[in-house]
């Protein structure tokens, strides 16, 4: 640091610095995991950690991609994600549609009992919704989960995108109204465009909290065909021995979607949930 | 009036009647159905999968539901039989002041720095802002599962580089070997560390953008009147913040209250029961020890102790919603 320095200047060079420090540490485990998914399998178990996978090797990931069964997995995941994701969208559309244009009875209620249910933890919703899923012969079976998955996709769906659909103002669509448009088409003109942010934002929030589920599925799904790939990647750990190299390249290979579409819709996460569910 | 475009109403009269938007006065019964029709589907599928479940949840729990009753679908109604059993076993108990504990400690760092790193972000330069930024995004991003297998990895006695480090740093002498998870303390300790670091982006990038709104002016003038950083904390931020303070608060109760993977993951409630919380007892006596009425009231007893939030929480943001859409 010069001398010449003004002291605003010296405590935001301080600032940059702390936050240089910060970022390390919190980015550390995330670079952990990517620099041991990419190391030879001799440097994996060494004393001494090496920091930079040199040379970068892609064993880890060919011999998880090699275990049995890991597309099957991979559909699984997506088939069960993505149909929640979809179902729960179309549903909430409308409904959040409804709660933030219209006034009707009952209306303050309903808003109450979509933040109530989001309260209930999973590991609560799991013993009813085992026996419900049981009771009708659902269980082991992937729309079994589709259904389950919606029970916390849904209410947070709706939720969200009600704050969305109030982010757009209404003059707009009050204009197409008086300009002749009818209802539904100004839904699909006006207001659905506006909206197509907030539902990319959405979905991808949704299906990524239903793409992490582990209780849920370790529950339902009994058969390893069935299997979603969050529950495989545990059982890479229970294995007697556990080969590291290939349980944090397939976490990686798990993560890295998920990475992409968060670090793609980042700015309008953080505007979406905070003007969604908290009011600044 | 039981249906209209609620910000056209609450707007101010306007000096002539405003022409309605055309078919709204001709179809009166139609217009007033359509809400319901909207809402129609998702009330139906909420009673479905939410409405159900809870229900049985709490008829479950004054039920005597063992691994017979899975099968014959037949279980004796117990009162609250389940719920004094429960209370009176000193095992839950002590999960009861574990959880409570684990999760006064997660919120507690999860706020206070949160905050800070809040703060820290609005007094540096635009690249450095970039790239904490960044890193957080990708922290939050992390899908727990993964996050988890990474912390098991990171933490392994014998080559996990956190052990490694620590015993460079010489902080806590020689931790070559050491295995974090066979001890309850410290297993519970990474947990928290864990639930912590994956959580502590939220909460900073939610208070940064609500920080973003106070306007630039006040600290300014606070500045000339010769306030610190201590007293513009105490006197702006925090009192402007303070809606998002008390919901962030009440969401990171819930979140990690309700923490299962990390635990189940990493130490299956294990050694010895001693990191066990009340979601993963739950489990564990439903589906270890088949006894899906106990199981069931301790989900009830979880419930009911995060309603005493949710109240709070809920009051507070439907009156925010009411005021935003009325507004």
């Amino acid at each position: 640091m010069s001398p010449s320095m003004t002291p605003a200047r010296r405590r935001r060079a301080a600032n940059n610095g702390i936050a240089v420090v910060v970022s390390a540490v919190m980015i550390f485990p995330v670079y952990w995991m990517l620099a041991t998914a990419f190391k030879q399998r001799g440097h994996i178990l060494s004393a001494v950690p090496q920091f930079f996978p040199w040379p970068i090797s892609l064993e880890n990931f060919r011999r998880a991609l090699g275990k049995p069964h890991f597309w099957v997995f991979v559909g699984n995941s997506l088939t069960v994600t993505l149909s929640s994701v979809v179902l729960s969208l179309v549903i909430a559309l409308f409904a959040a549609i409804a709660i933030a244009r219209f006034r009707f009875h009952g209306r303050r209620a309903l808003m109450a009992v979509l933040v109530l249910v989001q309260m209930v933890p999973m590991s609560a919703m799991v013993i009813p919704v085992y026996l419900m899923l049981r009771s009708i012969n659902a269980l082991d079976y992937l729309p079994g989960l589709v259904l389950t998955y919606m029970t916390f996709v849904l209410p947070f769906t709706i939720w969200t995108l009600r704050g969305f659909v109030e982010g757009v103002p209404v003059e707009l669509e009050e204009a197409a109204l008086v300009d002749g448009c009818g209802r539904l088409q100004m839904y699909v003109r006006v207001l659905l465009p506006l909206l197509m942010p907030g539902i990319v934002a959405t979905s991808i929030f949704a299906f990524v909290n239903a793409w992490d589920d582990y209780l849920f599925a370790y529950v339902i799904m009994k058969s390893q065909a069935n299997y979603t790939l969050p529950v495989w990647l545990v059982s890479f750990k229970t294995a007697e021995s556990v080969d590291y190299g290939a349980m944090i390249a397939a976490s990686t290979i798990f993560s890295i979607p998920v990475l992409v579409f968060f670090l793609l819709v980042q700015r309008r996460l953080v505007g979406g949930m905070t003007s969604g569910a908290v009011k600044g | 009036m039981a249906m209209t475009d609620k910000r056209s109403t609450a707007r101010p009269a306007a000096p002539r009647p405003r022409p309605g938007p055309p078919g709204r006065r001709a179809r009166p019964s139609r217009q007033r159905l359509l809400p319901w029709a909207m809402i129609a589907p998702a009330v139906v599928a909420l009673l479905l999968i939410q409405g159900y479940p809870l229900v049985r949840l709490l008829v479950l729990s004054t039920q005597d539901f063992g691994p017979r009753s899975l099968f014959t679908g037949q279980a004796d109604f117990v009162g609250l039989g389940n719920f004094t059993e429960v209370f009176g076993d000193p095992d839950f108990r002590a999960v009861l002041v574990r959880t409570v504990v684990f999760t006064v400690l997660c919120v507690a760092l999860l706020m206070v720095l949160g905050f800070l790193l809040s703060h820290l972000l609005t007094g540096v330069a635009p690249w450095a802002r970039v790239m904490t930024t960044v890193c957080l995004v990708l922290v939050w991003a992390m899908p727990m599962v993964a996050a988890t297998l990474v912390w098991q990895w990171m933490y392994q006695p014998q080559y996990g580089v956190a052990n490694w480090l620590l015993t460079k740093l010489r902080i806590f002498g020689d931790l070559s070997a050491y295995d974090w998870f066979s001890h309850p303390n410290q297993a519970l300790g990474l947990i928290i560390l864990l639930t912590v670091w994956k959580g502590l982006p939220f909460v900073a990038l939610t208070l940064f953008a609500a920080r973003g709104q106070i306007s630039e002016s006040l600290y300014e003038a606070a500045r000339l009147d010769g306030a610190g950083t201590l007293q513009t904390f105490r006197h702006i931020t925090v009192p402007i913040l303070r809606p998002v303070l008390a919901i962030l608060t009440v969401l990171e109760v819930i979140w990690s209250m309700n923490s299962f993977t990390p635990i189940w993951v990493l130490t299956q409630g294990g050694p010895d029961g001693r990191t066990t919380t009340l979601g993963v007892l739950a489990y564990l006596t439903a589906f270890s020890r088949n006894d899906y009425g106990s199981g069931a009231s301790i989900a009830v007893v979880t419930v009911l102790i995060l309603a005493v939030f949710s109240v709070f929480y809920v009051r507070r943001i439907s009156d925010q919603a009411e005021q935003g859409g009325t507004a």
